[in-house]
């Protein structure tokens, strides 16, 4: 698979000294292991590189000129810095209508989604009541129905409800998903019951309990809701080409894909369209950034030792 | 469930159930409503429309539409048409793409999470951020990048000119790629008991030539925006794993490789099950990408069975009979290769053999072993479930 | 037993949930039967229209044709460019809100027509008759006139005029036999270019179909001709043609179409419609061309001619303004005007003199109306079009008569 680790003599940093000083392995490494680590290292480096510029690519070709942008695809700096690209999108197309949509769904999406989710999820960990088990065995089975058999029919559903084109039939099919719901209860069901108890005890209603008890403790659920969301609905495309044709509900997923299925004619415009790409990315990478260390988990930081 | 309280105070007990009661189909009632409305209800309007003739114009369940019986399923899968090749060519575009992307996008992931798992290596955040990166843009933005990158005169074609490769048109490129690679060695055409039979319109020689150029480049991407979000789940089981077995390995003087192999690799059976069946069903509905990037161009070798299904109802056939009728074909591909998959890995139990050589304690064999339902709210748990459901919303990538 | 009833319980509610969904039906138009229309719908309502646009220069030339008519008519109107215009098209069928008026290629007329889609307002033009007598046929359905032709475009050499003379060539060297094309094809092909590029589709390679005497279906496209022997002289006259290495398709020169490769230099000439002239306007502005006629094959000149039709949907709540619209969209003066702006002809007799006049350059094109034939127009035919392109990316390497074969029977298919 690679070079590492089908070669032990790559990889043996953690073996030999392991066995005699454990602790202090990474103070005196013999030249081999030295090697090995920077093998490693280059490895995950070239690897990182490639991952990492094609993001490159997308920010400065979007300051190039269209004939620039073809005539050099791989280098960085445009010859002519020009932002030609955002003022065609900002100034003479339907961009900020886009990106507002795309606003407004997302927020509503999230917003309801943290509710929903985290109301049914107590429900389903905490509230004695017949067909709780029912409901949670239709749960899951409807986490494994993929969405593309239901593309057409939610467009039939949505017709029928005469939710079509409105922001209602873009939103309401997004705002609850079985797979937060599973999230939450697995969360309530983790945290001890004594304190809502004895909230109940006191007199609260389940709602009380609920909303100004159990729902402060689940914080770290809610954030982990609260990205996903986020994330799932910026990103959302299928749903939104079945629920609408009006071009002032185009989210930024479908006028951006309109873009580069050839609404503008023949031409190339890679900087426009890179430049679309570039801007619609922006707030899921500032909600990574944000979250990152919530993402990546890393309890144990950058480095344990 | 008995709670605390309801013993204590047996007065208490019906008033509370009664109201647990209330409060919990009050509570998951926007819930049900919801996904009734927009996942249950829509299965059955769909199976009507699969078996009927609607043509697009009105309500489907007036008279003027009529029970047409299998005769959608019966053009696609058989009858020797265009739509039964159309179908057969999306079949084959898409299994190829499984084919490639779950197996190399399971080993990057693990490669990358085994790599930046290491406790010696410095900087582990920054690879980590590098890799899961492409995982959080969409899909949508992704592509119009790669339509650039993999372009006539793309960064990707100027890299393999450095190397004298004469780069191809990635995406206007319809040739397999295994029929490439034999053409390479002059091989032009197929023996004739493979280019005279056909499955499903498509004929034996094309099922076998390998996805086109331009699925290739899909296939690339796939793996380039997947592979982050799988490292991060084999990272949580890595961290999850006991260290005495690490360390009875070691003892036994095992190297590096053999640790992976007989140690690691069993441990990380769960996720290996979970990322498995994740990108098997992500990639049998791939759509964004074709909608966005080639619209099933060039000659039909990027459609998909759901990219078929889209464009067989919304397209200027309107026929939204054959539509829904493909996708339940898809529906029931997934079900039939998650089953699959389930049974052969359920079916190795050698490795638990192997791992008994290293003098294991029972706990350490299963006990653990990442099991992520068990993590609690941690996000790679989260991350795990709600994967699953992406992968089911937006089709492969995440 | 108890959570089996449950089950059938949840079931049922979902069956009885569809039910009343499908009684409801507010979102599908409950409009039925006869499409001849006695009376138009007319309300205030503001009018969508969806184009296929070949760019920004007919975007916009649409829009501005259409914003001053809601400013005299007094009703607002929105152009949107589809992306996709069938799908946009056929979902918004499905959905009932259609957009009023629209583009609509007499290739996709038959399906829509009978699905009952369409409102059928031919007889309610006044200038009826002015239009080419081919082009209404091609929007007859059920001998019903359904729609008036927007406009016509035919196919012809598009020549680049500085690559051309660099090669040593003169106006006495334009090809007007196969053999001369596949001549100058060859003087002009160099390492950087090539002699001849276009699109590999049907819809530009037709044209040699037509010139060898042969064509994918007849006239009114009721029966398939696809495997004539003239098709496959066609085909593998332009076979040769790629295996020389004096043709290549657009797409193998990295460019989008013939228009863009000619522009970009990378092609010496092309077969494009008029709609080149537009996007050559736009994106090329300082690239000078000559379009000459299409050269003679074994049966003489032939080329594909294409035209659209400003449909009106039947579901449209303000027919009356859409058919007022239309009628000012395809007077004289406004098609003239999108002509200068995106290259296309007008579909009335009475505009030619004019539009010669005003184009000269362009003559052969609006020449083109007297020699040339449609594209298959039978329901569900598009689809077979779309399957024989994505059968002639590989042409250089295949049979055309197997090609050919293919494509009669699903072409048969489509009669049934």
């Amino acid at each position: 698979m690679s070079v590492a680790l089908d070669r032990p003599d790559l990889a043996p940093v953690e073996t030999e000294p392991q066995k005699k000083q454990p602790i202090r392995f990474r103070e005196r490494l013999t030249p081999r292991q030295l090697w090995g680590n920077a093998i490693v290292y280059a490895v995950l480096t070239i690897i990182a590189v490639l991952y990492i510029y094609p993001f490159l690519i997308e920010v400065f070709t979007s300051f190039k000129t269209d004939p620039d942008a073809t005539a050099n695809a791989i280098s960085l700096v445009p010859p002519t810095w020009t932002t030609a690209a955002y003022q065609q999108l900002f100034a003479n197309s339907d961009f900020p209508i886009w990106f507002k949509n795309s606003v407004v769904v997302t927020v509503v999406v999230t917003a309801g989604r943290v509710f929903f989710d985290s109301l049914a999820g107590y429900a389903l960990a905490r509230l004695n009541f017949r067909g709780r088990a029912g409901i949670f065995a239709g749960l899951i089975a409807v986490m494994s129905v993929p969405s593309v058999v239901l593309l057409i029919p939610k467009f039939l559903v949505l017709n029928s409800l005469g939710l079509y084109n409105s922001y209602a039939g873009m939103i309401l099919p997004l705002l609850v998903d079985a797979a937060g719901v599973f999230i939450m209860k697995n969360f309530f069901e983790s945290i001890p019951k004594s304190v809502e108890e004895q909230a109940r005890i006191d007199g609260a209603g389940t709602f009380r309990t609920f909303w100004s008890i159990v729902l402060p403790m689940a914080r770290p659920a809610l954030v982990t809701i609260f990205i996903l969301s986020f994330q799932g609905s910026w990103n959302e495309l299928a749903q939104f080409i079945i629920s609408t044709n009006d071009p002032s509900l185009t989210t930024l997923t479908k006028g951006v894909a309109s873009l580069a299925s050839g609404q503008l004619g023949a031409a190339n415009r890679y900087p426009l369209k890179l430049g679309a790409a570039l801007i619609m990315t922006i707030p899921v990478a500032v909600l990574f950034f944000v979250f990152q260390r919530k993402i990546m988990n890393t309890s144990d930081g950058a480095v344990k030792e | 469930m008995t709670t605390l309280a309801s013993r204590t105070s047996p007065r208490h007990h019906r008033g509370i159930n009664r109201g647990e009661a209330r409060s919990g189909w009050l509570f998951t009632a926007p819930t049900l409503i919801l996904l009734g409305l927009f996942l249950v209800v829509p299965i059955f309007m769909a199976l009507w429309v699969a078996f009927s003739d609607w043509n697009g114009n009105g309500s489907p369940f007036t008279s003027a539409v009529h029970f047409i019986g299998l005769s959608n399923f019966g053009s696609v899968l058989s009858g020797g048409g265009l739509d039964e090749q159309n179908f057969g060519q999306a079949l084959r575009n898409n299994a190829w793409y499984v084919i490639l992307v779950v197996p190399i996008q399971t080993i990057v992931a693990l490669f990358l999470a085994v790599m930046v798992n290491r406790q010696i290596l410095k900087g582990r955040g920054i690879f980590r951020t590098a890799f899961y990166f492409p995982s959080v843009t969409s899909s949508v933005a992704i592509t119009v990048l790669w339509l650039f990158l993999f372009s006539q005169s793309g960064a990707i074609n100027n890299v393999l000119g450095w190397f004298g490769i004469n780069g191809p048109n990635w995406f206007n490129e319809p040739s397999g790629i295994i029929q490439d690679g034999l053409a390479g060695l002059g091989v032009k055409s197929g023996p004739g008991f493979l280019t005279g039979n056909s499955f499903l319109g498509v004929s034996w020689w094309d099922w076998i030539g390998g996805p086109s150029v331009a699925m290739t480049a899909l296939i690339f991407m796939a793996i380039f925006t997947t592979s982050g979000t799988f490292m991060l789940l084999f990272i949580a089981a890595l961290q999850n794993m006991s260290g005495e077995v690490q360390e009875a390995a070691m003892v036994d003087g095992a190297t590096g490789w053999q640790r992976f192999r007989f140690v690691t690799l069993p441990q990380l059976r769960p996720t290996l099950f979970t990322v498995l069946t994740l990108g098997l069903i992500g990639g049998w509905q791939i759509f964004d990408q074709i909608y966005t990037g080639t619209q099933g161009g060039p000659a039909n070798t990027t459609t998909s069975p759901a990219y078929l299904a889209y464009s067989t109802a919304f397209g200027n056939g309107q026929e939204w009979g054959q539509g829904a009728a493909i996708g339940f074909i898809v529906f029931a591909i997934i079900v039939v290769f998650t089953i699959v998959q389930r049974v052969i890995l359920r079916e190795r139990k050698v490795s638990k053999r192997r791992m008994r050589l290293y003098n294991l304690p029972p706990s350490a064999r299963d006990g653990s072993s990442n099991d992520e339902d068990d993590q609690g709210p941690g996000m790679q748990a989260a991350v795990g479930i709600a994967t699953e459901s992406q992968v089911n919303r937006s089709g492969g990538t995440v | 037993m108890q959570r089996r009833n449950r089950w059938l319980g949840a079931g049922a509610l979902a069956v009885i949930g569809a039910l009343a969904l499908s009684a409801c039906g507010s979102g599908f138009s409950s409009s039925s039967g006869g499409s001849t229309g006695g009376e138009l719908s007319s309300s205030k309502k503001a009018l969508t229209v969806l184009i296929g646009s070949s760019g920004p220069a007919e975007t916009s030339a649409v829009t501005s044709a259409v914003s001053s008519w809601s400013k005299t008519a007094g009703t607002s109107a929105k152009v949107i460019a589809a992306s996709d215009l069938s799908q946009q098209l056929s979902q918004g069928f499905a959905s009932g809100k259609p957009a009023d008026v629209f583009y609509l290629g007499n290739t996709d007329l038959a399906g829509y027509a009978s699905a009952g889609d369409l409102l059928a307002y031919g007889n309610k033009l006044p200038n009826k008759s002015d239009f080419y007598p081919s082009l209404t046929k091609a929007f007859t359905y059920n001998n019903q006139l359904y729609c008036a032709p927007k406009d016509l475009s035919t196919l012809q050499l598009v020549i680049n005029d500085s690559i051309w003379q660099k090669a040593g060539l003169t106006k006495a060297d334009y090809p007007t036999t196969w053999n001369e094309l596949e001549s100058v094809a060859k003087k002009l092909t160099t390492k950087s270019v090539v002699g001849l590029s276009m699109n590999g589709q049907y819809e530009r390679m037709g044209a040699f179909m037509v010139e060898a005497g042969g064509n994918l279906m007849n006239p009114t496209s009721t029966k398939a001709t696809a495997d004539s022997a003239a098709n496959v002289t066609a085909l593998t006259y332009v076979k040769k043609l790629l295996n020389e290495g004096v043709m290549k398709y657009s797409k193998d020169v990295g460019e989008s179409d013939g228009g863009q490769a000619l522009g970009a230099g990378k092609a010496a000439m092309t077969v494009e419609g008029n709609w080149v002239t537009g996007e050559l306007k736009s994106d090329f502005p300082t690239v000078k061309y000559t379009v000459v006629p299409l050269p003679s094959g074994p049966a003489g000149k032939g080329t594909l001619v294409y035209t659209n039709c400003w449909g009106i949907a039947k579901d449209s709540p303000n027919q009356a303004a859409a058919l007022k619209l239309v009628e000012k969209l395809t007077s004289e003066s406004d098609q003239l005007a999108f002509s200068k702006a995106f290259g296309v002809l007008p579909s009335i007799q009475s505009a030619a003199t004019k539009w010669k006049s005003q184009n000269p350059a362009l003559v052969p094109f609006l020449d083109g109306v007297s020699y040339a034939q449609g594209v298959p127009a039978s329901k569900n035919s598009a689809a077979v079009v779309t399957d024989f392109d994505s059968k002639l990316e590989t042409l250089a390497t295949s049979d055309p008569k197997t090609i050919l074969a293919a494509v009669q029977t699903n072409l048969q298919a489509t009669l049934k």
